[in-house]
């Protein structure tokens, strides 16, 4: 039967017009009153609000905790990538080219931490880096290492480094699964031919495995980035709250400490502004510096 | 797939990319212009509401109350009696330990409930009063009596805040921070309760040989816990409410003063000393009080809701002991500040005459000794005699005791409290002071840096 024209428009408006209108609900009206309101001194918890124009980006410019909260954020990111992507990595090539029996055992197991809450994950970890009862300090004065036992979070120099360590343990799961879907779909004859060629595990995962699967590891790097930018407030939050001494705020904790503590709802949509520009910047960075062909053999 | 996107489809894109906008706009506008019409409105009616005062109490009343260490049974009885006694009100409870956060979207949607209780996080006196979210109280107040006709006005044990003069709130729970120690434990080991600073540093010297443990910890999560509980106390000792007053406002000069760095000097004096629970700076509101429950610790600086709050942990044997938090040097009195929680009256209350009635019915002695007994606090009315009943805790009757002997114990009044603009980069500098990050010098310069930006 052939469609006519109308049908066609009135089945794609069936399929577009809905979505687009939550689309525009709930995304580009949040979008656009942010913007807005980081023109006006209000705070937050009444109606009165005074527009003051730029006030609020003079104010985010001089702030000197906002260069700090950039800092951690970038801190967090640059460690997450490089955590998470070894860490998964190389889980996904050892459950996918090893024939590991287990297999299946250790992949629930790396999922696990995936489908329990960031929230959960941050009150677990508060209680492993507690400085009295906690698994972290009783397991270094277990081995002897007294010395090396501190009060992880309540640390100005070793709270953020201590954030690292859930960040990438609860992220590990889901990426493994990316790269192992991709690993999978790689044509063993490669990997024949390659060991014909006499290339050993090493070259074969270099020359083969490495560029083949280079659009996962490419959307997952993206993906841990605009993550951890957006989201590594949760943890922070529950973990820390910011302290001690603003010594792991990043810039989501700031901007809900200011909104929602200080009152300063106008300037923390500024900070929000902040956080979407530094995220757009740091994305477009990305997908210059990771581009490359797509391999084909 | 070119044809997609030429004419009508395009139209009808753009038509729902407007209309979305149109959408968005309007219900601002909508708004922000029910706002101002409901100002004038509203101002209008409170100031009739004054003039006929004695109308039928009825229609529906909203009461927000915060829930934390106090619980809420006090509430539960006040609201039964006060619809017993106006079977024709509708009461509606807004009330648990998030409720300021729930209620937020009411308040700056100016539909605010009409009875609110400021206290707890995501509360602030100061912020709703500067945002004209409260009902002028101020010639309201002299019409109200107790039941034995003393005029309320009169009888609080600490006054009204004050802004401009003006009286926004009435003083409801006076909680007092002080320092909490295990009186069982001190007896046991005959260790020596602290009379004043030297005498808290031997005896944490003593905790610190005895008991192997950091004696001192408070909540790094929150700093300023040890802000309100160890320093103003220290503040007004050395400098009176004037002094006291100076810092809260953040007035130019008063953090870099003498005094200010004299008390700090302190603080740095228990951080080298090793007397801060090294692990204090992540540690949360519960996490603290549980380590000090544990004896972990042995010096808390809280306020009267602990008790009350970590009911269900206490373990065997432990008995509260409360002193005033003995910042202050040898030969001189201890020193408190009180910390009101007050209830007030929303500028935009949809039923002002019920919300007064209640208040008025909220204030009383009677009231006053069960909100004792139910919380283990002390409700701001003088003239009530705790130990005529046997129901409150003896720590109260005690601590009560002690404040109201003058020899002992002076009192010193904020003008209200630290806005969260300044006590929030001090609570942090303070931190790091504790932390043993940074020094009494360092510590006042950062203070004074964030008074001149709180001022400006």
């Amino acid at each position: 039967m052939v469609q006519s024209k109308k049908q066609k428009y009135m089945f794609l408006a069936f399929c577009l017009v809905p979505t687009f209108i939550m689309f525009a609900i709930f995304t580009l009206y949040p979008l656009f009153s942010g913007l807005y309101y980081s023109f006006f001194d209000w705070s937050g918890s009444a109606q009165n609000k005074e527009f003051i124009g730029l006030d609020n980006y003079i104010k985010l410019i001089n702030d000197a905790i906002i260069p700090d909260t950039i800092i951690h954020d970038y801190f967090l990111v640059a460690t997450k990538v490089i955590g998470i992507m070894i860490m998964a990595l190389f889980i996904a090539v050892a459950l996918t080219q090893l024939k590991i029996k287990e297999a299946p055992f250790y992949r629930i197991v790396f999922f696990f931490p995936n489908i329990m809450s960031v929230v959960v994950i941050g009150i677990l970890w508060t209680f492993i880096y507690n400085p009295s009862m906690g698994l972290v300090n009783s397991g270094l004065e277990f081995l002897g290492l007294e010395s090396l036992a501190r009060p992880w979070l309540g640390s100005e120099t070793w709270a953020l480094p201590s954030l690292v360590l859930p960040s990438i343990w609860a992220g590990i799961g889901l990426f493994m699964l990316m790269l192992m879907g991709g690993i999978a779909n790689v044509s063993k004859s490669y990997y024949e031919a390659a060991e014909i060629d006499g290339a050993n595990e090493w070259q074969q995962f270099w020359k083969v495995t490495l560029p083949l699967i280079w659009p996962q590891i490419k959307i997952s790097i993206l993906y841990i980035v605009i993550t951890t930018l957006n989201g590594s407030f949760i943890i922070v939050q529950v973990m820390t709250g910011g302290g001690p001494n603003n010594s792991t705020h990043v810039m989501g904790s700031y901007l809900y400490q200011q909104a929602f503590v200080q009152f300063n709802f106008g300037y923390g949509a500024t900070i929000g502004v902040m956080i979407l520009v530094l995220s757009l910047i740091t994305v477009l960075i990305l997908q210059f510096l990771m581009r490359r062909d797509k391999v084909e053999y | 797939m070119k044809k997609l996107f030429n004419g009508k489809v395009m139209l009808l894109f753009i038509a729902m990319f407007m209309l979305a906008f149109v959408v968005a706009c309007s219900s601002d506008d909508g708004e922000s212009d029910g706002g101002t019409e409901t100002d004038s409105g509203d101002s209008g009616s409170s100031d009739s509401a004054e003039g006929s005062g004695d109308g039928e109490i009825s229609g529906e009343l909203e009461i927000q109350y915060f829930v934390g260490g106090y619980g809420d049974s006090w509430w539960k009885e006040v609201i039964a009696d006060f619809q017993e006694e106006y079977p024709d009100v509708t009461i509606t409870e807004h009330a648990g330990p998030n409720i300021n956060e729930e209620m937020r979207s009411r308040w700056v949607s100016n539909d605010p409930p009409d009875v609110v209780y400021i206290d707890g996080a995501g509360s602030s006196e100061t912020q709703m009063v500067e945002d004209g979210q409260l009902m002028n109280l101020t010639e309201w107040l002299q019409d109200i009596e107790l039941e034995s006709g003393d005029k309320l006005a009169d009888s609080f044990i600490v006054e009204p805040a004050t802004y401009d003069g003006e009286i926004y709130s009435l003083p409801l729970v006076f909680d007092t921070w002080g320092t909490w120690y295990d009186k069982a434990l001190f007896e046991e080991k005959g260790y020596e309760v602290p009379t004043d600073f030297d005498s808290f540093m031997s005896s944490m010297e003593e905790i610190k040989d005895g008991e192997g443990i950091e004696p001192l910890v408070t909540s790094g999560q929150h700093p300023y816990y040890f802000l309100r509980g160890m320093l103003y106390p220290a503040f007004g000792a050395a400098g009176g409410d004037e002094l006291l007053a100076d810092v809260i406002q953040g007035k130019e000069g008063a953090w870099t003063s003498d005094v200010v760095l004299e008390t700090m000097k302190k603080v740095e004096t228990l951080a080298a000393e090793g007397m801060f629970d090294s692990g204090l700076g992540a540690l949360n509101h519960t996490q603290s009080q549980m380590n000090f429950l544990l004896h972990d610790n042995a010096f808390i600086p809280v306020g009267f809701w602990l008790p009350n709050e970590m009911a269900n942990d206490i373990p065997e044997g432990f008995e509260f002991g409360f002193i005033p938090s003995p910042m202050q040097d040898a030969g001189e009195p201890y020193a408190i500040v009180p910390d009101l929680r007050p209830l007030a009256i929303a500028e935009n209350a949809e039923n002002p005459e019920a919300a007064k009635a209640f208040v008025e019915f909220a204030f009383t002695r009677d009231y006053a000794m069960s909100f004792s007994e139910h919380t283990g606090a002390i409700m701001n009315l003088t003239g009530v005699d705790l130990s005529q009943s046997d129901e409150v805790p003896a720590y109260l009757t005690e601590a009560n005791a002690m404040i109201n002997d003058p020899e002992q114990v002076q009192i010193y009044h904020k003008p209200h409290p630290m806005s969260a603009d300044l006590e929030t980069p001090i609570g942090n500098a303070l931190m790091s002071l504790m932390l043993g990050n940074m020094t009494a010098e360092e510590f006042v310069e950062e203070a004074e840096k964030a008074a001149a930006e709180y001022r400006n």
